[in-house]
């Protein structure tokens, strides 16, 4: 039975947009922006198709497709979704979508913009469809190296005053410009792939070493010693690009210095995809390994939580806060994880899911916000509300999504995980409850600073609210975040299937060991 | 006697002559069509490669053409054919009077290597990688502009002619203790210390040309200072015939003792990987930061080589094939821009991206291939010398490899730098590339993406040349 290759579809309708638009003039620019958007929207309708037509009935891996690319070694182009698969697709497409509205006003080589940005989407469409290990790394590097050219050629740089007796290595790296960090997030996260290649080399190898799909490997019952050493390399691996403390230091800056749509896509998706790896590879295909370190990667998740919390905090950048929120929330989806449970997988997918429009949400708020006022200091702003109500309401929603208000969708997630942590481990939810806490302190803190209050000052009584295009991405995400909220059966439902038959391969294999 | 292994040598030949006679009976000043009929007989060459029935042995043994030597050759005269039209230019520029003399002693370079490839006696062996050597010496002091130039001329003489001698003295002692020429008749040799000296010592003196840590000093210099198309040459093609010789050498003749010369080579290619990498930090030379690399590449290849399993050495087959269009398209573009700066300094990419955007991106293509990232040719090689390499149980290597190839990345990323980010438009514009160099450029830049997309049948054809010469 051949059936209509979606998947393919919408991995590589980004790919070849970029390839037209490279090859039409650069001075067309709303043509060039136009094009971009419709392929943002083809791949946007097919998630939204695939997440419609995936039979609950049957779960899974559905939408198969492939061919062999290499046979001798075993590497077959090989995709399909599951359940977890079916909601984060239908992120990245949501995102990406929002993402191209968010760069229409972009003026300076925005044509390249556009290019860079939809061969990044390209790769991360395709982690979250391959079943082919070493064809999900190879997506996996194209989604993480565009990020140099997108944040070195269009961020901003922070002046940073370097003081004390590490001054000279402060100017040496030039930290705070955007050069230091497009450096320190591609280094880090290939750094990070250097673990994960190494990591899929000896799975390959111990499952018989003809096959790298993951099916095979996963059914392999891979050595329990084994099993131990390689699930820290693809946690670490992974985890980097999930933003895992104490490897997540290139998430701050790095989200501080992109611009707006490559923010979004980077918080929105790509650190979920660090996080799909680390739960797809490494528990799901490393049982016993996740079950041996369980403790210490609810452990770090909970440090995340709370440290997320409290630098943002402490920041009075504006995208330094959103950032550090990131590594919070991150450190949430991390939590459900460890604790290997239906909840806590549940859990944790959601807030993928919910997190990444969060935080689209979130970013593309800023972006606007800095746009305008050319600032993102928040001790600076004060009563923006009066000049730009829909930018405030919508920046409030977002709030009250991410210190996790009913009705949005963050609460959903974090109560799942939650729920799930204090079934393992007690003390991990009560930390991880702190850390909302902490989130619900600075993000209400950071609304009343810029929106409401005094103000504004006199200099920015010329600051305008969104207008035109601008409104699309904040109204479209905005809408995202109420109905996943408001009705989470939409994507729970499959995201359960696929939990409940992973988990039972993992709890499974473990009774096994134990017996 | 069986000719037909030696057609294709015989055909270079034939080109050679070619190309001295019509070097002779041009006038001055008319020459530049000797490129062109270099390149193109060098094609009809690679073409006829695969239609001719070539495999066999001659002169009494002590020649093959099999599987790899095949494939050696291909990748001998795919360099020669990038080589030759990516000087065609800049020669015509710099030193029209030597033209003639530069494409004769590519050809008999390109001879030399081809020869080396299907050597089975010392002897052969010895002379093929002199009649290699020699003319790249000559080559490299063909232009001489300033010190550089001499310097970088007699410092790849000097290294090359002790590297030479250094690997006769291994060969006199291999004889003394065999009493034969034939490499294979060393498999039979008892294990004594002076064999293993003598071991030793011809890997010494081929690891010379390869720029192998400890013996890789020279190649910065040499580099810096030698006409840059050549260097193009020169940085890939005779460590290609470096590692030819290698395979011969130790496959067929030690593969007895091979665990004691892997261990070696083991030990060698860790601190070739890390010292190159470690040279090319901190270089603001692009010429020199890519010596760096090519000794850090050197590493990746003996870590091949030294696992010593068919797929390991497969893998090295498709590191050079991939390595050839990579690195030799780095310098073809670091050749152009540089031609029209005047410097080699890493400043004269600043904003190539918007002066010259497809030799900005083409110059992408190449470091992002050397740097291994997927759907470019060395991502492909570099993850199959890395599986290939766990596979025979050097997962510390690999892992070190894997931290390292992101390391080089860092400077890599310096040249993209430079190009797409640095720049406010005051640069002045490149200087319009011939017919030639556009040729050269688009050659490298479908290899590098035909091999990074569709890698399988240059991966078949290595792993059933090398199962031909291990298997049974």
């Amino acid at each position: 039975m051949t059936q209509f290759p979606i998947l393919s579809l919408i991995i590589w309708v980004p790919f070849l947009t970029a390839v037209v638009l490279l090859l039409i003039p650069s001075k067309s620019g709303n043509i060039v922006r136009l094009l971009s958007v419709l392929g943002a929207s083809v791949s946007l309708l097919g998630s939204i198709g695939v997440a419609f037509n995936y039979d609950k009935s049957l779960g899974g891996y559905q939408f198969r497709e492939g061919f062999d690319l290499v046979p001798s070694f075993g590497i077959r182009y090989d995709l399909g979704v599951d359940g977890w698969g079916v909601s984060l697709l239908l992120l990245t497409g949501i995102i990406i979508f929002a993402g191209c509205w968010a760069t229409w006003t972009l003026q300076n080589r925005h044509k390249e913009y556009y290019v860079i940005l939809l061969l990044l989407v390209t790769g991360v469409f395709g982690v979250f469809c391959s079943i082919d290990l070493f064809v999900l790394f190879l997506f996996y590097e194209i989604a993480v190296l565009p990020m140099y050219l997108l944040i070195g050629i269009w961020g901003s740089s922070k002046r940073v005053k370097a003081s004390g007796p590490f001054r000279f290595v402060y100017e040496l790296l030039e930290v705070g410009n955007k050069e230091y960090a497009a450096m320190k997030l591609t280094l880090m996260l290939l750094g990070g792939s250097a673990f994960i290649l190494v990591a899929l080399l000896a799975m390959y190898q111990a499952a018989g070493g003809n096959t790298f799909s993951m099916e095979t490997i996963g059914r392999a019952d891979l050595p329990v010693g084994l099993q131990t050493w390689l699930f820290p390399l693809v946690w670490i691996g992974f985890g980097t690009l999930a933003g895992v403390w104490p490897f997540h230091t290139w998430s701050p800056d790095g989200h501080a210095s992109a611009p707006t749509a490559t923010s979004m896509l980077h918080a929105g998706v790509l650190m979920k995809l660090g996080a799909y790896g680390v739960i797809r590879i490494g528990m799901v295909m490393l049982p016993e390994g996740a079950q041996a370190w369980a403790f210490v990667v609810g452990t770090v998740a909970v440090i995340n939580v709370v440290y997320g919390a409290l630098s943002a905090m402490s920041q009075s950048d504006l995208k330094y806060i959103v950032a550090y929120s990131s590594v919070s929330h991150m450190g949430i989806v991390m939590l459900g994880a460890a604790t290997l449970s239906v909840d806590g997988w549940n859990g944790a997918v959601y807030q993928m899911f919910a997190h990444g429009i969060m935080t689209g949400l979130f970013f593309a708020l800023v972006g606007l916000v800095y746009e305008k006022a050319h600032d993102r200091d928040i001790r600076n702003m004060g009563g923006f509300a009066k000049v730009m109500p829909g930018v405030a309401v919508f920046f409030t929603l977002a709030c009250l999504s991410s210190l996790g208000m009913p009705g949005l969708a963050g609460f959903v997630a974090e109560f799942l995980v939650f729920v799930g942590a204090f079934s393992k481990v007690p003390w991990w939810s009560l930390a991880g409850i702190i850390g909302a806490w902490v989130t619900a302190v600075y993000v209400l803190r950071a609304t009343r600073r810029i929106f409401w209050g005094e103000g504004p000052a006199e200099h920015f009584h010329g600051l305008t609210d969104a207008r035109g295009t601008e409104w699309v991405a904040l109204v479209f995400l905005g809408a995202c975040l109420v109905l996943f909220g408001s009705w989470p059966r939409l994507v729970l439902n499959t995201i359960d299937l696929a939990t409940g038959e992973y988990l039972s391969r993992v709890v499974d294999n473990v009774a096994q060991a134990i017996r | 006697m069986n000719l037909a292994p030696l057609t294709l040598d015989l055909l270079l030949v034939g080109l050679l002559v070619l190309v001295f006679v019509a070097d002779l009976l041009l006038p001055n000043g008319q020459k530049r069509g000797l490129g062109a009929l270099t390149a193109a007989g060098l094609a009809i060459l690679l073409g006829a490669s695969f239609f001719l029935r070539l495999e066999g042995t001659a002169v009494s043994g002590a020649y093959v053409t099999d599987g790899v030597a095949l494939f050696l050759k291909r990748v001998f005269l795919a360099a020669g054919i990038l080589g030759t039209l990516g000087s065609i230019d800049l020669i015509d520029r710099r030193m029209p009077q030597r033209t003639g003399e530069y494409y004769v002693l590519l050809l008999s370079s390109i001879l030399g290597m081809s020869l080396l490839s299907g050597a089975r006696e010392l002897v052969f062996l010895a002379v093929a990688f002199e009649l290699m050597g020699i003319p790249l010496y000559v080559m490299a002091a063909l232009e001489r502009r300033d010190g550089k130039d001499v310097e970088a001329a007699l410092k790849l003489y000097l290294v090359g002619a002790s590297s030479s001698a250094i690997t006769l003295y291994g060969i006199s002692l291999l004889y003394g203790m065999t009493g034969s020429t034939v490499i294979a008749d060393l498999a039979q040799a008892p294990l004594s210390p002076l064999l293993l000296v003598g071991i030793g010592t011809t890997m010494a003196g081929m690891g010379f040309k390869l720029g192998m840590v400890p013996f890789h000093m020279w190649v910065p210099d040499a580099y810096e200072g030698a006409p840059t198309p050549f260097v193009a040459f020169l940085s890939v093609a005779p460590k290609a015939a470096g590692f030819a010789a290698f395979i011969r050498l130790f496959v067929a003749g030690f593969q007895g003792e091979a665990s004691r010369w892997s261990l070696l080579l083991l030990i060698v290619c860790a601190g070739t990987m890390i010292l190159g990498n470690l040279l090319a930090i901190p270089q603001k030379n692009v010429k020199r930061l890519l010596a760096g690399s090519g000794i850090a590449h050197v590493g990746i290849m003996l870590l091949a080589f030294a696992v010593g399993t068919e797929r390991g050495l497969a893998m090295l087959l498709f590191y050079l094939a991939a390595y050839v269009f990579t690195n030799m398209g780095a310098f073809l573009v670091q050749a152009y821009v540089a031609e029209g700066a005047g410097s080699d300094d890493i400043t004269i990419y600043r904003g190539l991206a918007r002066r010259s955007p497809t030799i900005a991106f083409a110059m992408l293509l190449f470091l992002l291939s050397l740097g291994g990232i997927p759907f470019v040719a060395g991502f492909w090689a570099k993850f199959y010398v890395f599986m290939a390499a766990w596979q025979a149980g050097q997962g510390f290597l690999v892992f070190m490899g894997a931290a390292l190839a992101v390391l080089a990345l860092f400077y890599y990323l310096r040249v993209a730098r430079q190009m797409y980010i640095e720049g406010d438009g005051t640069e002045g514009a490149m200087l319009p590339l011939g017919l030639p160099s556009k040729l050269a450029l688009i050659v490298a830049i479908s290899g590098v993406l035909g091999l990074g997309i569709y890698p399988r049948p240059v991966v078949e054809a290595a792993l059933a040349a090398v199962h031909q010469l291990m298997g049974a």
